[in-house]
């Protein structure tokens, strides 16, 4: 039988139904394929031809939630352009649109941060080459931090600054995945003050930089 | 008028060292922490501000420190020291102190003759000027605690703070049903952050219990610590708020903000926003005596009728918090300090009334040493000679017949004097309310000093004190012939 692309479509969209309804219910550890499997009311063996573990399921439910929140991120910003924002608001915006849509994983956010997001999980995790295969979230993303520092200044952000940016970046997903205070506001000042440290950073390395090109 | 300088010296002596003594490593420690600026960290966005008000208030607590420390004999000194050390380290990563150093500063700027006038003026600016969160993070606030963006909330949200408040900030907004709004947001986490903070800085400042000032310092430190917890309660507030505002009458000019429920929580308040102006403008436009001595006047039967009709006692008196309305009513718009009155206080209340209304020296005495508990010291002792001319100066005005000057400077800095005179000799330990009160004290004196106010303050005492119902026959009326020269 030939499977269509768009029945192919609607399974891989049931088998993730089923995987967030099961991971919220019962937790992420406790949920398992073959659990995701008999919701879905698929076989096993059919989940693995769409996702190879666990974690890829999960991974994929959050790189979705996240271009969800880029696409509502890219049309706030146009809708709110009466008072522009400085750098440091913009990059807070852009993580707090992402903290929203990434609410019903934060939870088990720590198994894709464990297994795909880390920086260690891949050997070079600043080309693009790779990125575009494996790391749809993380090329969005950083796509994204890079036209926003493009619009404060007079360069894109080097690969250091959106590596260490990167590394920022998780480490406040897993402050937030664990984030025991009430409405999860210690993330906020969390993430208030690394964005600050980046900025500042990013600040001064821009005006050393020109400093030392008119200087030089 | 003395110079900052002069003030400083005024406060407790540091610890004595002579050039052949090295300087030991805690006094080095403080040194540097009182000199270094602020920590900057939660509230780093403040610097904009510069930093001498709150440099100037950690200069005020190091004093207080190493004031507390002198008496320490040398071993206890060592032994205290490495705990010092770490206690020092927990003040100093209790970056909102800088908040707290700003609260200090804003008290300074009530003696305007006193303290520089630039430094003033930056206080001023400060009360209402400050600036701390971004919109973006703003805005996640509002959204998280109120369930929605502020935008859609509101009918119209302005982006910038008007007025820095404790630990947050205030915006102008409208509600969807039309009402003028002023919003407080706190910033996220800092009211548990102080709650744990405070908590260890006990927890390491246990070994100097041994000290004979343990419970003095104890006293500072719970005063600061109920400050700052319930400066950061917006809940509470908005409860103290609900209190306060059905105790005025449309007849007396004195409004206190209506609290919107629905769009408040612990971190958020809205309020009703009234207009008007802060006291530096409302002198800037060169008011008459008369409407000087009726804000002066409204302000004292605010502070009774809180005090005697709600039982509650405001706290906070900076002039941030008093609103001069365009048609002469007087906005009370604060209530992140107010503490109600309990059993025991309210009965020392009634027990001061007597002197308060008299103005005898034995009923003062009488007062103090209920206030202090030194039932058996002598009228004629060091402490309670200070302890009786600085609750005279406080009072006085109660007392005095007919119209008092508040805009007196030499009796204002009596007052000023006094005090200092209290904390160098330690004077000041008596009951945990005490620091409150005289802060407070000097807050409504400040603002009454400021104003020039000629007023007559018994009558106003008299009616406002009648709703409690306390029997003062046979002190009030004799009072009020002695008064009325009889």
């Amino acid at each position: 039988m030939r499977v269509t692309a768009q029945t192919k479509a609607a399974t891989r969209q049931r088998i993730l139904d089923a995987a967030q309804g099961l991971f919220a219910a019962q937790g992420f550890e406790a949920a398992t394929t073959r659990d995701i499997a008999r919701q879905a009311q698929i076989a096993v063996g059919t989940l693995f031809n769409y996702f190879p573990t666990k974690e890829a399921v999960a991974l994929c439910l959050v790189s979705e939630a996240h271009a969800r929140a880029a696409e509502q991120f890219a049309a706030d910003r146009l809708a709110d352009s009466a008072e522009p924002l400085t750098l440091e608001e913009e990059l807070f915006a852009h993580v707090a649109a992402i903290l929203r849509k990434l609410k019903p994983f934060r939870k088990y956010l720590t198994a894709v941060l464990d297994t795909t997001l880390s920086p260690l999980t891949t050997l070079s995790p600043l080309t693009s080459e790779q990125a575009d295969g494996d790391q749809p979230l993380r090329t969005v993303h950083l796509e994204t931090v890079s036209q926003i520092v493009l619009r404060h200044g007079p360069e894109p952000p080097s690969t250091v600054a959106l590596h260490l940016y990167w590394t920022l970046f998780l480490g406040v997903l897993a402050f937030w995945s664990k984030d025991t205070s009430p409405r999860q506001e210690d993330t906020l000042a969390m993430l208030d003050e690394s964005l600050a440290m980046f900025v500042g950073w990013l600040t001064t390395r821009t005006n050393q930089q020109q400093n030392h090109n008119s200087g030089g | 008028m003395p110079t900052m300088a002069e003030l400083m010296d005024a406060l407790p002596e540091p610890i004595e060292e002579t050039a052949a003594q090295p300087r030991g490593p805690l006094p080095e420690m403080l040194e540097a922490w009182s000199l270094r600026p602020v920590p900057v960290g939660w509230f780093r966005r403040m610097r904009v501000l510069g930093s001498l008000q709150a440099q100037v208030g950690a200069a005020y607590l190091f004093h207080w420190l190493r004031g507390w420390f002198k008496d320490a004999d040398e071993n206890k000194r060592l032994l205290a020291e490495t705990h010092w050390r770490n206690a020092i380290r927990v003040l100093d990563s209790m970056s909102y102190l800088r908040g707290l150093a700003m609260k200090v500063g804003q008290t300074l700027a009530n003696f305007p003759d006193i303290v520089p006038r630039e430094f003033v003026e930056t206080l001023e600016r400060l009360h209402f000027e400050a600036p701390a969160m971004h919109w973006s993070l703003l805005k996640e606030m509002v959204h998280s605690e109120l369930g929605d963006d502020p935008e859609n909330l509101f009918a119209s949200f302005d982006r910038r703070a008007f007025a820095a408040a404790s630990l947050g900030q205030v915006h102008r907004a409208r509600l969807k049903t039309g009402e003028d709004v002023a919003v407080k947001i706190q910033y996220p986490g800092i009211a548990r952050t102080i709650r744990e903070d405070i908590r260890n800085l006990l927890l390491f400042m246990l070994p100097a219990r041994l000290s004979r000032d343990w419970e003095n310092a104890k006293e500072q430190f719970d005063d600061l610590r109920i400050r700052l917890e319930r400066e950061t309660d917006y809940e509470l507030e908005a409860r103290m708020l609900a209190k306060a505002r059905p105790l005025f009458r449309e007849d007396d000019g004195i409004v206190v903000p209506r609290v919107f429920p629905q769009h408040s929580t612990a971190r958020v308040l809205t309020m009703e926003r009234l207009e008007g102006v802060h006291l530096e403008q409302f002198l800037a436009a060169n008011p008459s005596q008369h409407q000087r001595n009726e804000f002066a006047r409204k302000i004292l039967h605010a502070w009774y009728r809180l005090m005697y009709a709600g039982r509650l006692y405001y706290a906070d008196f900076h002039p941030g918090n008093f609103l001069f309305m365009d048609d002469g009513r007087l906005g009370v718009i604060d209530f992140g300090y107010v503490m109600e009155i309990d059993d025991e206080i309210w009965n020392l209340f009634r027990k001061m009334d007597r002197a308060l209304t008299t103005g005898r020296r034995d009923d003062r005495l009488d007062a103090i040493r209920h206030w202090t508990w030194t039932t058996d010291e002598p009228p004629t002792s060091e402490r309670m000679r200070l302890c009786d001319l600085f609750a005279d100066w406080c009072w006085r005005s109660r007392y005095h017949r007919g119209e008092f000057d508040f805009g007196d400077e030499a009796d204002f800095r009596e007052g000023f004097d006094l005090f200092l005179e209290m904390v160098r000799r330690r004077h000041t330990r008596a009951r945990p309310i005490t620091p409150m009160i005289s802060r407070q004290q000097f807050g409504w004196r400040a603002i009454l000093y400021q104003l020039k106010a000629k007023i007559d303050v018994a009558p106003i005492a008299e009616e406002e004190i009648r709703v409690t119902g306390w029997d003062r026959s046979d002190y009030a009326h004799n009072h009020e012939n002695h008064r009325n020269g009889g």
